[in-house]
């Protein structure tokens, strides 16, 4: 292809330049139904309320389960693979959520305590129709935070088997929170999840939720606090 | 018949079921096909996503998950054995799909014996929100919720009824419709077992 | 009401094997794990026979349908017990061994059937046809069925 250069007949101040050549509209395959809208046309809100029955969560999560507890070696490697299979979705949960608050209260969390709060809140009540049970800080670190399950309903029909009694599944849920986190430009170090019901009559189930943040993001936490915002 | 079975599904729904947003599951489901799609790639290359491995497995996992679905499919509906192929197509369609995923695609199609037919899905929860990769390939080889055949198959076999699920178009694909056809392969009757003499 | 008492509930599988055994209240004699084997497998087997011998007459059978159902053996009682047998669609048999004078029997051993699929198959951990061992299943099943 042809590379104009400036003639020096041009005007002295254009310095001589190479032109990127015009970059090839991107050209789409796909094939559209005809009578039906694509999923660009579809209102986003439509299926907010729409309900499925747990059980078919419950199946679909086994599956997820078993597929990788086959290729793991060590509980901790099932953790670990159910934490980056819920990754992404924490990403698209938070442009979704942050899409459909309501417009006149609607504000991005650029605080970190804002954000904890939006996840045990508005997070939780989309994905499972209640808000978290508890919000906390570590006494001991200070880019630690915990969020508190007594009940996930992603455990509802899961019994661990005693060998495997480290094991709790609710490290999805712990991906879509770190997925979410990261995303919302507070970067994780991890998310990690924790069963505290052992002993506990009323909530055998109950979980920790980990979220250990990256020091940068105290950092900046400290900074914004001490410019007074 | 027709319309007792959408009662039933219908009651069943409403007052036997937990329920769960639908998003979560249309999230889920996305999750495990995309990894499939990242793990099961053609031999010899490193990105090329092999789609007919990617369908069978989904299959499979079906196949797994409807041998237990069943169980609990008919302790809340409490149906017994149905007694021809055209009150099992009533039934997976107004009471199995109802109570599952709350949808009842429609049953059409019939073939001339009766021994298949088509599910038509006006909706599909699965494949809410959903676009196949535009690779030129995808809309041609990969059948996104090709589980479902599994489901049924697996169901189906634990009733004693060996048939076949496969989609025959799908909106995804850029079909008008999204349909799957089942066909009863045999009836699995209860064998006594040979004697030992 | 305080002689309806439900003593134990067993499942079997479709092959005969026994995956779960549970006792509920004292009352029954104790057998030790070997029996109970012996005891699901010898009543897979009489089940089996009783829906062959069936006398009452078959229903009829419409052109193009299937066989209709045949049941074996649905209750068996006797002055100390009543054992209630449920078999599902499936295959799988939940026998509940309640006393004489225990009502609904077959109202509790849906419930149990329910439970059944709710934590059973719905556990990822749980291999089809084998012995069950699942915690949630156990408190749900004790919950129902212990009287405090």
């Amino acid at each position: 292809m042809a590379v104009p250069v400036a003639s020096p007949s041009a005007e002295e101040k254009t310095p001589s330049y190479v032109a990127i050549p015009p970059a090839k509209p991107f050209q789409s395959t796909l094939r559209y139904s005809s009578n039906r809208k694509t999923i660009y046309d579809r209102n986003l809100n439509r299926t907010k309320t729409t309900e499925i029955s747990l059980a078919s969560f419950a199946y679909l999560f086994n599956t997820l389960i078993t597929y990788h507890h086959s290729k793991s070696s060590s509980v901790s490697e099932i953790e670990h693979r159910l934490n980056r299979a819920g990754y992404p979705i924490g990403i698209k949960m938070l442009d979704l959520l942050l899409y459909r608050q309501p417009p006149r209260s609607a504000t991005r969390p650029t605080r970190i305590v804002e954000l904890l709060q939006f996840i045990h809140g508005t997070l939780w009540r989309a994905l499972f129709s209640r808000s978290a049970d508890a919000l906390e800080k570590s006494t001991t670190k200070n880019n630690e935070y915990m969020i508190i399950d007594n009940e996930p309903l992603v455990n509802t029909y899961i019994s661990i088997p005693k060998e495997m009694s480290q094991l709790n599944c609710a490290a999805f849920v712990g991906g879509i929170i770190e997925g979410m986190c990261d995303a919302a430009g507070f970067s994780t170090d991890a998310v990690s999840v924790h069963s505290a019901g052992e002993g506990d009559e009323m909530w055998p189930g109950k979980t920790i939720f980990l979220v250990r943040f990256k020091e940068s993001v105290v950092e900046r936490e400290e900074a914004i606090k001490a410019s007074g915002g | 018949m027709a319309t007792k079975a959408a009662r039933i599904g219908e009651e069943v729904w409403k007052s036997r079921v937990d329920k769960i947003n639908a998003e979560v599951v249309t999230l889920t489901y996305g999750t495990i096909v995309a990894q499939l799609c990242r793990d099961l790639t053609v031999p010899n290359t490193i990105n090329k996503t092999d789609y007919n491995a990617v369908n069978k497995e989904l299959d499979r996992m079906g196949y797994n998950m409807g041998l237990r679905l069943i169980e609990d499919f008919l302790a809340k509906t409490g149906t017994g054995q149905c007694s021809n192929f055209r009150e099992t197509a009533e039934m997976i369609s107004k009471v199995g799909f109802k109570v599952f995923i709350n949808i009842t695609p429609n049953v059409s199609n019939w073939s001339k014996d009766s021994d298949s037919f088509h599910l038509v899905f006006e909706e599909n929860p699965l494949a809410d929100f959903v676009e196949l990769p535009d690779d030129g390939r995808a809309q041609d080889e990969l059948w996104y919720s090709n589980i479902l055949c599994g489901v049924i198959r697996g169901a189906m076999e634990m009733v004693q009824m060996q048939i076949e699920a496969r989609f025959v178009s799908d909106v995804l694909r850029g079909d008008d419709t999204t349909e799957m056809r089942v066909t009863l392969i045999r009836i699995i009757e209860d064998e006594m077992p040979p004697d030992d003499e | 009401m305080a002689w309806w008492v439900v003593f134990a509930l067993l499942i079997i599988n479709k092959a005969g094997g026994l995956i779960y055994n549970r006792t509920f209240a004292p009352g029954l004699q104790k057998l030790d794990s070997n029996d109970y084997l012996i005891l699901a497998g010898t009543f897979h087997g009489i089940h089996a026979i009783s829906r062959s011998i069936n006398p009452a007459p078959l229903a009829e059978r419409l052109p193009g349908n299937r066989k209709p159902p045949t049941t074996g053996i649905e209750s068996l009682e006797s002055s100390h017990f009543r054992l209630t047998c449920f078999q599902a669609p499936t295959g799988v048999k939940f026998l509940l061994v309640t006393s004489p004078e225990q009502p609904n029997t077959d109202v509790v051993v849906r419930r149990c059937y329910e439970l059944y699929g709710d934590f059973v198959m719905k556990n990822p951990f749980y291999s089809m046809e084998m012995p069950i061992r699942v915690e949630k299943f156990d408190r749900a099943l004790g919950g129902y069925l212990v009287r405090p």
